[in-house]
């Protein structure tokens, strides 16, 4: 996992409410079995004309993009931070709707909202993926979304995972907010760790639980 | 302080604890064809193996075709049934194949199999692993990176222990209500977000006079108010399913004796233990139907199309941008609205009671010209029984396709599909845009009345069809 420590970019909204993972990215292309090529297919049925979304088995036969979506703003093209509306991610725990938002370029999301702005898969799905999640308090997205309104494309937003701070550097000014990170996710984004690698150090405590299961729980894994 | 019964299974699992996380050991790992393959791989990359293929179970559903389950025409779809194969055999994991007998949606085949007791924990790579949790037992969906992690440890990290809400349905519910409208009701109350961060648990007395299929049904949608999961208390209703002859994994004599003398404990004493609760009267619902794009967007069959300014948890804008999506005009009466297809299936609503639910209404009706319904059952076992039964006749008599085992049109991932503008009456569980199909519309509603719907053309109140 690529460590997460700071990041500046620019940053796109999206403000809709209870984006859900279906229109993050549509179930036909879970077909695949690879971890990488969903960056075409973010949104894949908003973002192109209709009709012109990649087929499943070619992610970069892409259509041409709906002037109508506000991903698509030509200055927001290359944005690497994603803000969006509360609730975003709710619907089905496929990762690959993360996959497919960090593939796109996206190194965040900003959603509103504490224990609001995203849905709980979506979120710990994103953690172990490295997409940095914040949710910043209502009247600082607020705030944040009206600056970014204000002057689409120049304005530059600046991460400090160390830190716990947002920043935007707007034409007219700094703003800067506090969000919270759980101690454990942070740790791990900050160096890049692999959880798999660092739960098997802890294989005497699960092999401890093991042991103390009740007989009628592991007698059950072999048939009658 | 008294602990609830989702906080009893968290405790008895925790592994370690961290000051915001805790490893929880996982007692069953549900595995798929869609979520999986990633993970399969990512272990693979790593050399590693499989902790305990004893507590993993695989089966495929999503890909899998309904007409004819062993011709995959689609390449990508056949990649992926395939892949899922040589995975369970180079790691060892047991697989319940096309065919075999077992073979079905992993939410119905879990219970079946006897694998979903209570007090487990039960994670798959799914949202509605919450389904298991109508034993009583703390199932959820967990992502592709978490899937490799249980298979490489068996465990799993959660953050802070999700809260519990408490939702209690007492009343009796009346005829031509199924557990689908207790659940469409509370999500309904509940908002798509009103459940984030909890874990819901269903009591009440309208909870306990369900058989387990109601209850799975309930649990099953959990995931749409935003819960991490959902559960109910086991009784002597969870307890006489397990017993059943037919669940190979099921603990059987000392062992289940044993196992009983623990289940009976796992209950939550004190409903002020709840850090929230919500509290739902069954004996004022009506049929419900969802208008809009998500599950919360729900009214009663005799209600109307809502303005946008109107649709509680949801901004005037987004509720546009859904009636837009549906091809919908406030004030539309719901029993006006005409169907283009009717599906009967999914791990919500695919079960042998949603089936013989569905044949009540079929029976002696033919299905209006010009609707396709579909009647997909959940399971091969499923299946068996429904025709052991005589409602395969019953439904192909009234017009409708009686079809193999799979998840269908629920995501359209196998070939049942809406076409782009198509209405449906469904009885999965999302109305997402584009869920069964690019541009198809969804309503959501129970088996009854999406039988009803079936043979009016349009949706109608089953209540007056039973009469
Ligand atoms: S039936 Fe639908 S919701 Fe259930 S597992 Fe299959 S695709 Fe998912």
């Amino acid at each position: 996992m690529q460590p997460f420590q700071t990041h500046i970019g620019r940053a796109a909204v999206l403000d809709w409410c209870d984006v859900n993972t279906d229109l993050i990215i549509p179930a036909r292309y879970l077909k695949r079995t690879e971890r990488s090529g969903y960056g075409p297919l973010l949104f894949a049925d908003k973002r192109y004309e209709p009709g012109t979304a990649p087929p499943p088995d070619d992610p970069s036969n892409q259509g041409p993009l709906a002037a109508d979506f506000p991903l698509n703003h030509p200055e927001l093209r290359d944005a690497t931070v994603l803000v969006v509306g509360r609730n975003f991610g709710c619907g089905s725990s496929r990762e690959h709707a993360v996959w497919a938002v960090q593939q796109a370029g996206f190194r965040a999301v900003v959603a509103p909202g504490k224990g609001e702005g995203f849905a709980d898969i979506f979120e710990s799905n994103a953690f172990k993926s490295g997409l940095l999640p914040i949710e910043l308090d209502p009247g600082d997205w607020d705030a944040l979304v009206a600056e970014l309104r204000a002057a689409p494309g120049r304005v530059q937003v600046e991460i400090d995972l160390n830190e716990c701070v947002l920043a935007a550097h707007t034409p007219t000014g700094d703003i800067r907010f506090g969000f919270e990170i759980p101690e454990e996710e942070r740790r791990r984004l900050l160096r890049g760790l692999d959880a798999v690698a660092e739960t098997l150090l802890l294989d005497d405590a699960i092999t401890a639980h093991e042991r103390s299961r009740p007989a009628w729980l592991a007698a059950s894994s072999t048939p009658a | 302080m008294a602990e609830t019964l989702f906080e009893q299974v968290w405790g008895r699992h925790v592994v370690a604890s961290q000051p915001s996380a805790t490893l929880l050991y996982i007692d069953r790992h549900l595995v798929h064809e869609v979520t999986s393959p990633q993970a399969f791989e990512g272990l693979r990359m790593a050399g590693r193996k499989v902790r305990r293929p004893g507590l993993t179970f695989a089966t495929p559903d999503h890909n899998v075709p309904t007409d004819n389950q062993f011709q995959i025409l689609d390449p990508l779809s056949k990649k992926q049934v395939e892949t899922l194969r040589s995975n369970c055999r180079e790691f060892g994991v047991e697989l319940y194949d096309i065919g075999g007998g077992r073979q079905g949606i992993v939410h119905v085949i879990g219970p079946e199999l006897g694998l979903t007791l209570p007090g487990l924990t039960i994670v798959c790579g799914d949202s509605h692993t919450s389904t298991h949790g109508a034993f009583g037992a703390l199932a959820f969906g967990i992502g592709t990176s978490e899937v490799e992690h249980v298979l490489a440890t068996q465990t799993l990290w959660q953050g802070p222990r999700p809260s519990a809400l408490g939702v209690e349905v007492n009343g009796v519910l009346p005829p031509g209500l199924e557990p689908k409208d207790i659940i469409l009701a509370v999500i309904r109350a509940l908002g798509i977000g009103g459940a984030t961060g909890c874990v819901i648990e269903y009591y009440g007395s309208a909870i306990r006079a369900l058989g387990m299929e109601g209850r799975m049904t309930v649990c099953n949608m959990s995931i749409e108010a935003g819960a991490r999961a959902g559960l109910i208390a086991p009784d002597d209703v969870t307890f006489e399913y397990i017993a059943r002859a037919d669940r190979p994994f099921a603990p059987r004599g000392a062992a289940l004796e044993a196992a009983l003398v623990d289940w009976k404990r796992l209950r939550t004493d004190d409903a002020s233990a709840f850090d929230r609760n919500v509290s739902i009267d069954a004996s004022n619902l009506a049929p419900q139907v969802t208008w809009g794009t998500n599950p919360a967007m729900t009214v009663d069959v005799g209600g109307v199309v809502p303005n946008p300014e109107d649709v509680p948890f949801a901004t005037p804008a987004d509720a546009r941008r859904a009636l837009e999506y549906m091809g919908l005009v406030p004030g539309t009466p719901i029993e006006q609205i005409a169907v283009d297809v009717v599906f009967i299936g999914s791990c919500t609503n695919g079960r042998i009671e949603d089936l013989r639910s569905a044949a009540r209404v079929f029976e002696g009706r033919k299905v209006a010209a010009g609707v396709q319904a579909l009647v997909v059952p959940g399971s091969e076992q499923v299946r068996k029984q429904a025709e052991a039964e005589g409602l395969d006749r019953v439904f192909r008599e009234a017009g409708a396709e009686w079809r193999q085992a799979g998840c269908s049109m629920c995501l359209a991932m196998n070939p049942d599909k809406l076409r782009p503008g198509q209405r449906s009456a469904s009885t999965s569980n999302r109305n997402f845009e584009g869920r069964q199909g690019p541009g198809g519309r969804t309503h959501l509603v129970s088996p009854s009345m999406a039988a009803a719907a079936a043979v009016a053309g349009r949706f109608a109140d089953v209540r007056k069809l039973l009469k």
